[in-house]
């Protein structure tokens, strides 16, 4: 079965269970509170999913969309910029998130560095350096345009049981990012480079394609993508904490490995990681209508991740074991 | 050690009337032995090429449970049994096995990627900690278990005789025991080392409980010295860990590592700590520092690598 598959038929089950114990579970408000939770993690994500893909893995996101939206909000007051601008600070957010992503860029491709220990270091680096150099305090007059984008809603209107229903304008941008990144994923040359480097760096290096320059492309488009995830946070939150963020980490790993991309490169789709923030948010928001606390929550998405890299892990020897076993009979069938 | 000197000077030449002094070096003795044991713990790991991220989830869990028996049996005026202390501890290094048992068989049984493992039970365990605890601290431990951290055995503070200890042992595992010898192989070349039927995955199942044991040491001390467990303590510790490993000389590739080399390293990061703090320096200036170290070391390590391969494929040339 298909790790997609499996995923949806585990959002179905779980989506029963809590409906069964909840009825206000089934209720588009609270679907569209998931899909407003979501969005900042997808972003996210789908940077972590080119990074897996192409074999390596990134800590250093959260840290560079926070760095990028905290910065861009500074930049933004310090310079007195026009605070009805919603294009400014999103631009500058992407600049800034794609200057640290080029960072990494330097360490992993142009240094060799693995990569888990690089943004380690960089991680550090930036969240170091973000609040001596930058600021440490908490603002929470950001500029206007982004303190309204916060309640922009595509879809408003009060349901029948009075609750407020509301769905944020955001879903466009963000699922014309989705489809761009999977195009870029399943039909560019960038996005087959990244496939390859997955499945072996000295086969791509062979194939002819530059290792170091799809290793930089990978790390500047993370960057990019974890800035802009970054001012949406900002955004949402109507404040920019630095310390925020910091450790969000492990859950949008969790997002994209449970959602079937694999860590020793070479597979993983879009689709799948939307599955897996969906899940993961889909677990985080409800476990309250399940009669657990909120204080659970990582734990739950810890015991999710190990059952999901076990059942991983043991379909994949279930598939060497029947390679072998194919070989074999072929090498009998010779003799 | 030419370098642990040099940070030496450069300190007290900045700042002699603080950092070179008595209390201070006492003050790095008490706050080295638990950085150096949890490094002690990811180099083990890093040496068969694979890395250890749950160390401070383990150790913070371990910590809770020795915190939470101690507490339910303690009378009202803080008052314990021997017996008592004896058993939280080895609850908490019982469970710090466990912890270590299950990377063991997530990444020897089952074949996971040593980072995916890892991390999956770094936020399991930190999930239940925070679950057990919902996320508040346990203080207020016995004078009596407080008082091994806190004090000192013949001048010297015993958890840095307990470090040196257990550098000492782990130390012994890895040069002279035929443990160590596989540890080494194994990461040196994990292909070889799988055909020359030496029991690989034994080795690495072994490589992350005593990782786990590890851990449950340093949360002990940790819990000790602070009088409290916490589910969120020391997270910047990995960082920290990673760090020392990589400065003490380990390949992060595997195959290569000194105890010394990682003890040192501690100290060397330790000096730089307080001096960064006697020349008023803020906490995050020094996360970025460590950060920096990370990715300059390794650098280092890279180009010299590079240097060492294109002089010897000249040689071979030139023969």
């Amino acid at each position: 079965m298909r790790n997609e598959t499996v995923l949806i038929l585990a959002i179905v089950v779980f989506s029963f269970v809590i409906g069964s114990k909840s009825p206000e579970f089934f209720t588009l408000a609270n679907l569209f509170d998931i899909l407003r939770s979501s969005f900042v993690q997808l972003l996210f994500a789908l940077g972590v999913l080119i990074v897996i893909i192409s074999g390596g893995i990134d800590v250093s996101f959260p840290i560079v969309g926070i760095f990028a939206g905290y910065t861009a909000v500074v930049i933004m007051q310090k310079f007195e910029l026009n605070g009805e601008s919603l294009l400014i600070p999103i631009i500058l957010a992407i600049v800034i998130g794609t200057l640290l992503g080029g960072v990494n860029a330097i360490a992993i491709a142009g240094f060799g560095i693995p990569t888990l220990i690089a943004t380690l270091g960089t991680a550090g680096i930036f969240r170091g350096l973000m609040l001596t150099l930058i600021g440490s305090s908490f603002i929470s007059d950001i500029p206007i345009a982004l303190d309204q984008f916060s309640t922009a809603d595509l879809v408003k209107f009060e349901s029948a049981t009075g609750t407020l229903v509301r769905l944020h304008v955001l879903v466009i941008p963000i699922t014309i990012i989705t489809i761009l990144i999977s195009l870029i994923l399943s039909r560019t040359l960038f996005g087959r480079s990244v496939y390859a480097l997955g499945g072996g760096v000295e086969p791509t290096r062979r194939l002819g394609i530059s290792v170091k320059g799809t290793q930089t492309k990978i790390y500047l488009l993370a960057g990019a993508l974890s800035g802009l995830a970054g001012i949406f946070y900002v955004s949402l939150q109507r404040k920019a904490n630095p310390y925020d963020l910091a450790g969000s980490e492990l859950d949008i790993i969790a997002a994209v490995v449970l959602g079937g991309a694999s860590i020793m490169g070479g597979y993983g789709t879009v689709f799948g990681t939307v599955l897996g923030v969906l899940f993961i948010n889909l677990i985080k928001n409800n476990l309250v209508l399940l009669g657990v606390s909120s204080s659970w929550q990582r734990a739950a998405v810890g015991a999710l991740l190990v059952i999901g890299i076990t059942l991983q892990a043991i379909g994949e020897s279930r598939r060497n074991k029947r390679r072998r076993a194919l070989s074999e009979s072929e090498v009998e069938s010779i003799e | 050690m030419g370098f642990t000197l040099l940070v030496l000077l450069i300190f007290s030449y900045f700042s002699p009337d603080i950092f070179f002094t008595p209390e201070n070096f006492t003050s790095m003795a008490f706050q080295v032995p638990e950085v150096a044991i949890l490094s002690i713990a990811v180099m083990l790991s890093m040496l068969t090429g694979g890395i250890d991220l749950s160390i401070v989830a383990t150790s913070n869990l371990a910590a809770l449970l020795a915190a939470y028996i101690l507490t339910k049996n303690m009378s009202e005026d803080g008052e314990i049994t021997n017996l008592w202390i004896l058993m939280a501890c080895l609850a908490g290094i019982l469970l710090g096995l466990i912890c270590g048992g299950i990377n063991a068989l997530l990444i020897a049984v089952l074949n996971i990627t040593p980072i995916l493992a890892t991390l999956a039970t770094l936020t399991l365990f930190n999930g239940i900690a925070i679950g057990l605890t919902n996320g508040v601290s346990i203080s207020g431990l016995p004078d009596q278990f407080t008082r091994i951290g806190n004090g000192t055995f013949f001048g010297v503070p015993t958890p840095f005789v307990l470090m040196v200890f257990i550098a000492l042992l782990v130390g012994l595992i890895i040069n002279r025991s035929s443990l160590g010898l596989k540890i080494f192989l194994i990461g040196t070349n994990r292909k070889a080392a799988q055909y020359s039927v030496m029991g690989d995955k034994r080795v690495i199942a072994w490589t992350y409980v005593i990782s786990g044991l590890l851990s449950s040491f340093a949360g002990l001390i940790i819990a000790s010295r602070m009088s409290a467990a916490s589910p969120d303590f020391g997270n910047s510790y990995i960082l920290l860990a990673i760090v020392v490993v990589v400065l003490g000389g380990v390949n992060p590739m595997g195959g290569f590592g000194t105890v010394t080399g990682v003890v040192l390293a501690t100290i060397v990061l330790q000096m730089v700590a307080s001096g960064f703090n006697a020349l008023r320096f803020n906490q995050f200036f020094y996360l970025a520092a460590q950060g920096g170290v990370l990715v300059l070391v390794m650098i280092l390590n890279v180009v010299l690598e590079n240097r060492r391969r294109s002089k010897s494929i000249n040689k071979s040339l030139e023969s």
